[in-house]
């Protein structure tokens, strides 16, 4: 039993894999920050039909936003890695093959719109009407009124919320190992198969997705809360 | 005294689905006039004043903005056509709104509440943004308050530095929704102030008020409303001391006690 407790926390193994595993954890990060940008900016257009003013368009908005909400990060990632492509490949009678990186960022970026989208209907929704009423007396268009007005104050109003979905989707970009993305557990798990000692392998792992996501999460936190609170509402 | 008319209101309904609350209003405002709406709460003044600016779209009728018709063009056999949102927004530039509840924008500071629509809307240099927005907070005394966020300011502030927004815009006309009635009454005094500057300094004004000493004051023109029609208006000598409508002189005697 002893002997299991100092095996699991003897981390010189992982210490002498550092580059590789290193590599690997830049596989996440390179996928959290690809399917961030996509989930954002998926998140924002779903959040718009569905606050849009047309039945129809909203009605699209929550198809969409359900849709992918609902939908489990593994199951969307094999889906998007090995169907979607066939499917394409019908529809323009070609072949068509995803790159497994290029999958994980779709998976990912799809299912986390569709958090992003709640968050940012929310934060629209939550813009007191006389503050828009005041952009159109003073001859704002609607597009101006939505960039200066509306979304300045729901991006500060949200960051907290986005913060959460940002660290559930960093931890998500872990299961891109099943389709075979070289990213830190694949590289633990290849390592372990050739050293047969998995456990400071994979204490080392969750240490280390332990620590950058505590660090970073913990950083943005502290410098988000500072610009935020311009809006004391 | 023939010129045209700055404002024409001209059978303005509203209906709020099977609500009607504005029943065929018409008036004018001239040029460098007050005119004050009173009546009672629910009595159509306040959307009123929001049909004026088409932040209500009017059920019937029409606003003219010194001859041009806000809603709709009207070509020279005389038919009319909608005019599209654009043309509404470029002409909205021209009336100046103050509202109840001031409405600036909480993440910009006074100052950036000021210089954000001559900037972007107008197209204005910084440069001479900054100038117009100086002279505004003048106007309103709150230059020392620039750089403030709206939340740190009174309400008597806020509301100051709102019609300092408005004023920004150089409209020709301005429109007071009820200004003091979400203030404390010791602020109300700093905001009405302003306002007879403003007055005084000839600037068209149509005003929304509960402040009766006020509208009589400054008024040229005052208009009662009651269940969405002018039941009484005049001078406000006529209105106040001699209205011939019953239901005004109920609604002046619990007012004026």
């Amino acid at each position: 039993m002893s002997e299991t407790l100092r095996q699991s926390l003897d981390l010189e193994l992982f210490w002498e894999y550092r580059a590789v595993l290193f590599g690997g954890l830049l596989f996440n990060a390179g996928i959290f920050a690809c399917a961030a940008a996509a989930a954002l900016a998926l998140g924002l257009c779903a959040a718009l039909l569905r606050v849009s003013l047309a039945r129809p368009l909203r009605w699209v908005g929550t198809v969409y936003v359900e849709l992918f909400r609902n939908a489990p990060d593994y199951v969307m990632l094999v889906w998007v890695h090995f169907v979607l492509p066939l499917l394409l490949g019908v529809a323009l009678r070609t072949r068509i093959e995803f790159h497994p990186f290029l999958s994980a960022v779709v998976a990912l970026g799809l299912v986390y719109s569709g958090y992003f989208a709640e968050t940012f209907r929310a934060g629209i929704q939550s813009i007191p009407k006389g503050n828009i009423e005041a952009g159109r007396a003073v001859g704002m268009s609607e597009r101006l009124i939505l960039s200066r007005i509306t979304l300045p104050q729901v991006v500060r109003r949200m960051v907290p919320e986005a913060l959460n979905i940002f660290v559930s989707l960093f931890k998500a970009t872990t299961i891109v190992s099943l389709i075979a993305v070289p990213d830190l557990m694949y590289r633990v798990s290849m390592v372990t198969q050739q050293e047969m000692r998995p456990l400071p392998l994979y204490t080392g792992a969750a240490l280390t997705y332990f620590v950058v996501i505590f660090v970073v999460a913990t950083l943005l936190r502290w410098a988000s809360e500072r610009w935020r609170r311009t809006v004391l509402v | 005294m023939n010129e045209a008319p700055c404002i024409r209101v001209v059978d303005v309904h509203k209906q709020f689905g099977p609500l009607e609350v504005l029943k065929g209003v018409s008036f004018d405002v001239h040029r460098a006039s007050v005119v004050s709406m009173i009546g009672a709460s629910g009595s159509g003044k306040s959307t009123l004043l929001r049909c004026i600016n088409y932040l209500e779209v009017p059920s019937a009728g029409a606003i003219y903005i010194e001859g041009e018709s806000l809603g709709f063009r009207e070509d020279g056999s005389g038919r009319r056509s909608t005019r599209p949102l654009r043309e509404i927004n470029r002409m909205r530039r021209d009336l100046g709104v103050v509202f109840q509840q001031f409405n600036l924008w909480p993440h910009m500071t006074v100052l950036g509440n000021i210089i954000e629509a001559p900037i972007r809307v107008l197209g204005l240099p910084r440069k001479d943004a900054l100038e117009r927005a100086d002279e505004c907070l003048r106007t309103v005394r709150l230059s020392d308050k620039a750089n403030e966020y709206p939340a740190r300011l009174s309400g008597g502030q806020q509301q100051r530095a709102a019609i300092a927004r408005a004023l920004a815009m150089r409209p020709k006309v301005m429109l007071f929704d009820e200004p003091t009635s979400s203030l404390d009454p010791e602020l109300t005094d700093e905001v009405l102030n302003v306002m007879r500057e403003l007055a005084r300094a000839g600037t068209t004004m149509i005003v929304v008020t509960h402040e009766m000493d006020f509208a009589r004051e400054v008024s040229d023109r005052v208009l009662f409303l009651h269940d969405g029609l002018i039941d009484e208006e005049g001078s406000p000598e006529q209105v106040f001391t001699a209205p011939r409508s019953e239901r005004c002189r109920q609604f002046l005697a619990k007012y004026l006690k």
